[in-house]
C-alpha cells in the first residue's frame, strides 16, 4: 500500500541506489587493496547510513509532513544543535572519559548570557564572551578535578549537573527571562541561504572537528590517549592536558549551544535543554563511539545526531506522546551499544592476535 | 667500545636493599640476557638505566660520559630506550602513527600543521624493512600478531636512533613461531650495532640470542659470563641459589 506512493522503477532506482552507497564508501576504503580489512569504524557508518536512509524512507512513506523541506530544516536545526556537543563529546568519549553536565551547562550559560545583558547592561558581544570564557573555565574546572584530583569526570559533571539546574532555577525563580534583539534573534536564531544559522555553524564546526581527528597530532593524542593510557603517559605525551582539552570541548560548546538557543527563543529559561545530554551521548554512540574509549569517528557522529533527530521529529509526526519518545530513545541508545560493543570488540578483541 | 658502564650501583627503598653494588657494562653491538627470579632486582636496575628511579649509590658512565637521568624522558634523549612488553602501544592507532606517536612528521600550512601520513608510512616501510618484519604500516596494531607488535614498538627506538635498547619480557605471551620473529629482530639490532639488553625468564629465548649472560640474586650481580661458556642449567642454579656465583 505504501509502496503505491512510486511507481515500480522509481522504487528500484532507490534500491538500488541503498546497495551502491556501501560499495561507494567500500572503494574509498581500500577494501580492494586488502582482502579483508574493513574498517570496523566505517562499517558502522556505512551501517547507520543505511539506517538512516530506511528511517527516512519510513517516515516519509507513512506520514504526510515528514518529507517537506520545512520539516527537514527542522530535523536540521535539532540535529545541530545536538551537534555542536556532540563533536567535542566524541573526543570526551574517546579519550575514556564522559560529561553529563551539557544540558544544564547549556541552560545555564543562556541564562547567564541574559543576565548579563539585562541586569548588568554588558552588550550582546561582551556578554557572549564572558559566557564563552565561563565554558572554557569550567572545562578547566573538570579537568583539574579529574587529573589532579583523580575525582571521575562522572562525579564532578553529575554534580554540575544538578547544581546548575538547581541555581538556574533558583535565580530565576523558574520564569524565562526575556530579551527583545531582532537582529540577534533573526542572525543567530533564523536561516542563511535556505538553512539555519546554527546548522552552518554545526558544519563548520564538523569540519574542524572531522579534521582535527584525522590531521592533527592534537585529535592523534586523544585517540592514544584512550586507546592506551599508560603507553601514551610512557611515550611522553602529557595525558592530563590531553584530557583537559577534550573536556574543555565540551564545556566551551555547552556554552555557544546556551547563546544560540536563546537566540532562538529570545529568551533564557531554567528549564532549557532538558534532557539534552541524553541526545548528545545517543548520538555520539549511535555514531560508533564506543563509551570505553579509544574508538569513534566524527562522521559517525554527525550521523548519530541526524539520525536521533529524525527519529524524535518522526514520532511526533506519528503523533506519538511525547513520553513515549523518551522510551522509544531509550531503546535505540541501548540497541545501539548492544550493536556497537559486538561490531567493534567481538571482530577484533584487543590484544595480541594469534597467527 | 663500552657503550654504558654501570659502576657500584646500590638502591635501597627504605630498609630493603633492592640492589647491592652491582657493576654491570654493555658494548654496541652487544646482547646480553639479564636474568633473575622475582624481585631480583632486574626491573630496580632497568629503571635505575630508564631515568625511572635514581640509584642509592654508584655511577652509569654513558658513551664515556657520567650521566644523571631525573625523568625517562632524558635517558631517551640520549639514546636509551626501554621497550615495556604491555606499555608500548596504542592498539586504536596504525603502526606508523605508533611509531612517531609524539614525533609525528608535520606539513605547515600557515599556523595549521598538518600530519604528513604520506612520509610516516614511507620510513615506517623503511624501518620495518630494516628489521625485516613484514609489518605493515597502514594496519591498526590490534590486528596484529605478537612478533608484528613488537616489531612496532621495536621500531620506535630505531626512529629515535636509539644505542641501548632494554627490552622487558619480549617473547612472553607469544606463539612459538612469533618467538622466532622477536628473536630475529633482536639480531636485526645487533647487527646495526645496537646495544640489547633483555631481560626475560624464557631460558632457550635468552640463550638463542645472547652473547652474555647476567644473573641477579636478591640485589646482588652472582654471574656476568659469556654465554657460550654457560648452560641453562647453570644459569638456572644461579638463580635459584644451588651454585653461590660463577
Amino acid at each position: 500500500m505504501i509502496l503505491g506512493y512510486l511507481k515500480e522503477d522509481t522504487i528500484n532506482k532507490i534500491i538500488r541506489g541503498i546497495l551502491v552507497i556501501p560499495l561507494f564508501l567500500m572503494t574509498e576504503n581500500e577494501i580492494i587493496k586488502s582482502k579483508k580489512k574493513i574498517k570496523i569504524s566505517n562499517l558502522h557508518e556505512i551501517g547507520l547510513l543505511i539506517a538512516l536512509i530506511l528511517v527516512l524512507l519510513l517516515f516519509s512513506f507513512t506520514t504526510e509532513n515528514f518529507f517537506t523541506q520545512r520539516n527537514f530544516t527542522s530535523i536540521l536545526r535539532s540535529a545541530s544543535y545536538v551537534g555542536l556537543i556532540a563533536f567535542p563529546m566524541t573526543f570526551v568519549l574517546i579519550t575514556r572519559e564522559i560529561d553529563i553536565s551539557v544540558g544544564p551547562s547549556v541552560a545555564w550559560s543562556g541564562l547567564f548570557f541574559v543576565i548579563l545583558i539585562k541586569w548588568y547592561d554588558f552588550s550582546y558581544f561582551t556578554s557572549a564572551t564572558i559566557v564563552i570564557l565561563w565554558g572554557i573555565l569550567l572545562g578547566y574546572f573538570i579537568g583539574i578535578a579529574r587529573t589532579k584530583l583523580f575525582i571521575p569526570t562522572f562525579i564532578t559533571t553529575l554534580a554540575l549537573w544538578s547544581a546548575l539546574r538547581g541555581y538556574s532555577l533558583f535565580v530565576t525563580e523558574g520564569r524565562p527571562l526575556a530579551i527583545s534583539n531582532k537582529e540577534f534573534r533573526y542572525f543567530f536564531g533564523g536561516d542563511i541561504l535556505g538553512l539555519p544559522t546554527v546548522t552552518w555553524i554545526m558544519l563548520g564546526a564538523f569540519l574542524i572537528f572531522w579534521f582535527a581527528s584525522k590531521y592533527t597530532v592534537t585529535g592523534t593524542n586523544f585517540y592514544a590517549v584512550g586507546g592506551n593510557p599508560k603507553a601514551a603517559r610512557n611515550i611522553g605525551i602529557n595525558v592530563d592536558r590531553v584530557k583537559i582539552l577534550a573536556l574543555i570541548g565540551t564545556s566551551l560548546f555547552s556554552a555557544i549551544v546556551g547563546i544560540l538557543f536563546v537566540a532562538r527563543v529570545s529568551s533564557g529559561n531554567a528549564n532549557l535543554a532538558d534532557g539534552m545530554e541524553f541526545d548528545v551521548i545517543a548520538a555520539v554512540v549511535v555514531g560508533g563511539t564506543a563509551l570505553a574509549g579509544a574508538v569513534g569517528t566524527m562522521t559517525g557522529t554527525l550521523l548519530g545526531c541526524v539520525f536521533i533527530s529524525m527519529i524524535s521529529n518522526g514520532l511526533i509526526h506519528w503523533g506519538i506522546d511525547p513520553d513515549l519518545n523518551k522510551v522509544v530513545k531509550g531503546i535505540i541508545i541501548f540497541l545501539a551499544v548492544v550493536i556497537n560493543s559486538n561490531v567493534t570488540f567481538k571482530s577484533n578483541s584487543g590484544g595480541p592476535k594469534e597467527d | 667500545m663500552e657503550i654504558l658502564e654501570l659502576n657500584n650501583i646500590s638502591k635501597s627503598f627504605g630498609a630493603i636493599k633492592a640492589l647491592d653494588n652491582v657493576s654491570l657494562s654493555l658494548r654496541s653491538g652487544e646482547v646480553l640476557g639479564l636474568m633473575g627470579d622475582n624481585g631480583a632486582g632486574k626491573s630496580t636496575l632497568i629503571k635505575i638505566i630508564a631515568g625511572n628511579f635514581k640509584q642509592s649509590s654508584g655511577t652509569i658512565n654513558f658513551e664515556n660520559q657520567k650521566v644523571e637521568f631525573s625523568k625517562p624522558m632524558e635517558a631517551r634523549d640520549k639514546g636509551i630506550e626501554v621497550v615495556y612488553q604491555d606499555l608500548a602501544l596504542c592498539d586504536n592507532l596504525t603502526a606508523a602513527s605508533n611509531i612517531f606517536l609524539t614525533r609525528e612528521i608535520k606539513r605547515n600550512f600557515g599556523l595549521i600543521k598538518i600530519i604528513n601520513f604520506a612520509e610516516m608510512f614511507k620510513r615506517a616501510k623503511n624501518i620495518f624493512k630494516e628489521l625485516k618484519s613484514e609489518t605493515l604500516p597502514d594496519e591498526e596494531v590490534k590486528m596484529m600478531s605478537g612478533g608484528q607488535r613488537q616489531a612496532v614498538a621495536i621500531g620506535r627506538t630505531k626512529l629515535s636512533k636509539a644505542k641501548v635498547v632494554l627490552l622487558d619480557e619480549p617473547t612472553a605471551a607469544i606463539s612459538v613461531r612469533q618467538v622466532a620473529e622477536v628473536l630475529e629482530l633482536i639480531k636485526q639490532l645487533k647487527n646495526q650495532g645496537i646495544a640489547v639488553v633483555i631481560i626475560s625468564h624464557r631460558m632457550p629465548d635468552v640463550f638463542a640470542v645472547s652473547d652474555r649472560i647476567a644473573v641477579l640474586r636478591r640485589g646482588q650481580l652472582v654471574a656476568n659470563k659469556l654465554a657460550k661458556e654457560s648452560s641453562p642449567e647453570e644459569v638456572t642454579a644461579l638463580i635459584t641459589g644451588a651454585i653461590e656465583k660463577a
